[in-house]
């Protein structure tokens, strides 16, 4: 008997009818009669949804999942939760379960606050005397204490949000499944949330959080699962899965760039102070081949990302382009505030709305120096930038 | 770009056939995991009736409303049009006492056939035993009735007419009058999550099944003696409906040899409404 809190999945399968039949009496007959008419099976075609997932997850552990849009992060939330049942495999979880998996995840929009709270604590198990011993906090917490008795559908989305992510956190299950739900709330609510995620966690619970915020992921979870079409392609220490995933996901934009283009790249070449490897506090050096096909102005930005398209650092010139000219284009930045670490090179060229050069990862480059020091979980730090500090007094 | 940095995870194609998931049907477990959520049940209830009357001007009324505008159809015209034996009984007070345990069953089975699907956005993140959905349209409709019986009770005011003393049969009767409801919903929300047709087919057969029913005539003035037993066995609900009338109002005992055919026939719903419904179930989220 595994203790209260523990996740487990044994050679997990899911798959879902890749064939959409309408759910009618027409629909079914016309399945059933093909399926009389060919041989046995092979009208039936199916989508693996996740395929071998094998993982184990210790009480008070808080794991991140990450993944490609349909690479089946809510397929498996949905299974730990027991909601679906896999098609092979066995999962075992143990304790009470608080699912967020939807922002409005159980909360019926005819009731009221109050009896949502109610409603939603029956569901993970609780009897009313302990919903009602929350009740207070769990309004506080949503900021909704003059809606209370309003129906929910009433509610603005924050607000229904702020009250579904109060009552799973609140109710004190033993595992907390998060599905992307914390993008709604705004800013200060988000922090309130990574807050609570904290102390649920410094309780002991489990929690499993599923989110594109990669930096959120890394603040919360020491371990991150990246799930890569329904294959569990890396599990570990949530840094390294969180930076191999961005790596990932800038090779993937890399390969949608199509070449066909008003401007084109030639050439990017990174390199640190006089040829040698990229340093923290040291020069970098970028260099760009660009060939125009006319003869005309742009702006050409220069990004340093982690992966995604979302840079760092990002500088821009205008760039006055010659017809069938070749620019070599050399762009010295003096003093690279990066952390040692893997980065990204992206390029684009634009004219007002015009992309010249659409906005795409070019190259990649090591940077050697010193490691950030560890955020506690749940501040999210937004980008790795390196500072020299002086400090007095301690 | 290199793509040797990330490990490649080689996966079969399909799973190995002998690791293939089978969902065993666990009664007993299954019964002391419902017994567990009965609070549930009780809220689910509430919040079917609470958002069913919310918004409404008269509430709670109306399941008053729907039996008594059928008990007064029957009496204004459909004894006019056939003659009804009654057995000296008002006749505003024979039909309603059909019509009450009638009205549970038909609310029951007609909001049991979508409430899988209209409970999708729960049944889909949360988990709790799905059969709590059912039971607690079936509580709904209990407390309904409930409610209509006090008009029941304005009936017997008006018409000066006493219960009698064969009221103690009431619960007997009940409970199979429970048991093939709760069979039958059970079998139609499952069927109806994977065959959608079905919750305007229920909506016809219980239109039909009004008149097929001795709600607004007596079982024995329609059905020939000989065909009661096989009727009992198809409507379980004839000699239930009829056990009412003979115990409440004629003080009679109900006649035993037809309900207990309509008991076993009963059983034998909710046994196959059972482990129809378990084994759709594993795909409920899957679909709905």
């Amino acid at each position: 008997m595994l203790p209260d809190g523990s996740l487990r999945a044994d050679h997990v399968w899911k798959r879902f009818r890749a064939e959409k039949a309408p759910r009618t009496a027409k629909g079914r007959l016309d399945v059933w009669s093909r399926r009389l008419t060919t041989s046995r099976g092979s009208t039936r075609s199916y989508r693996w949804a996740l395929r071998d997932i094998t993982f184990d997850i210790e009480p008070g552990e808080a794991v991140g999942l990450v993944g490609r849009n349909g690479s089946g992060k809510s397929t498996l939330l949905k299974m730990l939760c027991r909601v679906m049942y896999q098609y092979a495999g066995t999962v075992d979880v143990h304790g009470r379960i608080g699912a967020l998996i939807e922002v409005r995840a159980g909360i019926h929009p005819e009731l009221t606050g109050r009896e949502n709270v109610q409603l939603y604590g029956s569901l993970l198990g609780l009897s009313r005397k302990d919903v009602l011993s929350r009740f207070d906090d769990i309004i506080d917490f949503a900021e909704i204490p003059e809606a209370v008795d309003r129906q929910v559908k009433f509610y603005s989305s924050g607000m229904q949000m702020r009250l579904g992510f109060a009552v799973a956190a609140f109710l004190e299950p033993d595992i907390l499944l998060i599905d992307e739900v914390l993008a709604v709330g705004d800013a200060s609510f988000q922090q309130k949330c990574l807050d609570r995620m904290r102390h649920v966690l410094s309780q002991g619970t489990t929690v499993v959080f599923v989110s594109h915020d990669l930096a959120a992921v890394e603040s919360t979870c020491q371990r991150v699962m990246w799930l890569e079409q329904g294959v569990l392609k890396l599990d570990g220490e949530s840094r390294e899965v969180v930076n191999s995933y961005r790596g990932a996901v800038e090779q993937m934009a890399a390969v949608d760039f199509a070449g066909d283009t008003e401007i084109r790249l030639t050439k990017a070449e990174v390199d640190g102070a006089g040829g040698t490897a990229p340093a923290t506090d040291e020069s970098l050096e970028v260099r760009l081949q660009l060939e125009s096909n006319s003869t005309r102005k742009g702006l050409l930005l220069i990004g340093i990302s982690e992966g995604p398209a979302s840079p760092i650092i990002l500088v821009s010139n205008q760039v006055a382009f010659n017809g069938g000219a070749t620019h070599d284009i050399r762009c010295e930045i003096e003093r690279l505030p990066l952390p040692g670490g893997r980065y990204y090179l992206w390029v684009g060229a634009f004219h007002r709305n015009q992309d010249l050069l659409p906005w795409h990862p070019v190259a990649s480059f090591e940077v050697f120096g010193p490691r950030l020091d560890r955020a506690p979980s749940a501040i999210v730090r937004l980008g790795p930038i390196s500072l020299k500090t002086n400090w007095d007094g301690i | 770009m290199s793509d040797g940095a990330y490990p490649t995870v080689a996966v079969a194609d399909a799973p190995p056939p002998e690791i293939v998931f089978k969902r065993r049907i666990e009664f007993l477990r299954s019964i002391r995991e419902l017994w567990a959520s009965k609070e549930l049940v009780g809220t689910l209830t509430e919040r079917n009736l609470r958002s069913r009357y919310k918004q409404t001007f008269l509430g709670f009324a109306w399941s008053l409303i729907t039996p008594v505008t059928l008990m007064v159809v029957f009496t204004v015209f459909l004894r006019r049009v056939a003659k009804i034996d009654t057995g000296g009984i008002p006749y505003p007070i024979f039909s309603y006492v059909g019509l009450l345990p009638w009205s549970f069953f038909s609310g029951a089975v007609s909001s049991s056939s979508g409430v899988i699907l209209s409970n999708n956005s729960l049944l889909n993140k949360i988990y709790c035993p799905r059969e709590v959905f059912l039971i607690s349209t079936i509580t709904s409709s209990a407390v309904d009735t409930a409610c209509a019986m006090f008009a029941l009770l304005v009936l017997f005011i008006v018409n000066w007419y006493a219960p009698t003393a064969g009221i103690v049969w009431v619960p007997l009767l009940t409970f199979v009058l429970i048991l093939f409801t709760l069979g039958v919903c059970l079998m139609i929300s499952a069927l109806t999550v994977y065959l959608r047709d079905l919750r305007y087919g229920v909506s016809i057969i219980l239109q039909l099944g009004l008149f097929a029913t001795p709600v607004a005539y007596s079982l024995s003035s329609v059905v020939p003696k000989n065909l009661q037993p096989a009727y009992a066995a198809v409507n379980p609900l004839g000699p239930v409906i009829q056990g009412y009338r003979d115990a409440v109002l004629l003080g009679h005992r109900p006649a035993f040899g037809l309900l207990g055919i309509a008991t076993v026939s009963s059983c034998i719903w909710v046994v196959a409404g059972y482990l129809v419904f378990k084994r759709l179930e594993t795909g409920f989220a899957d679909v709905a």
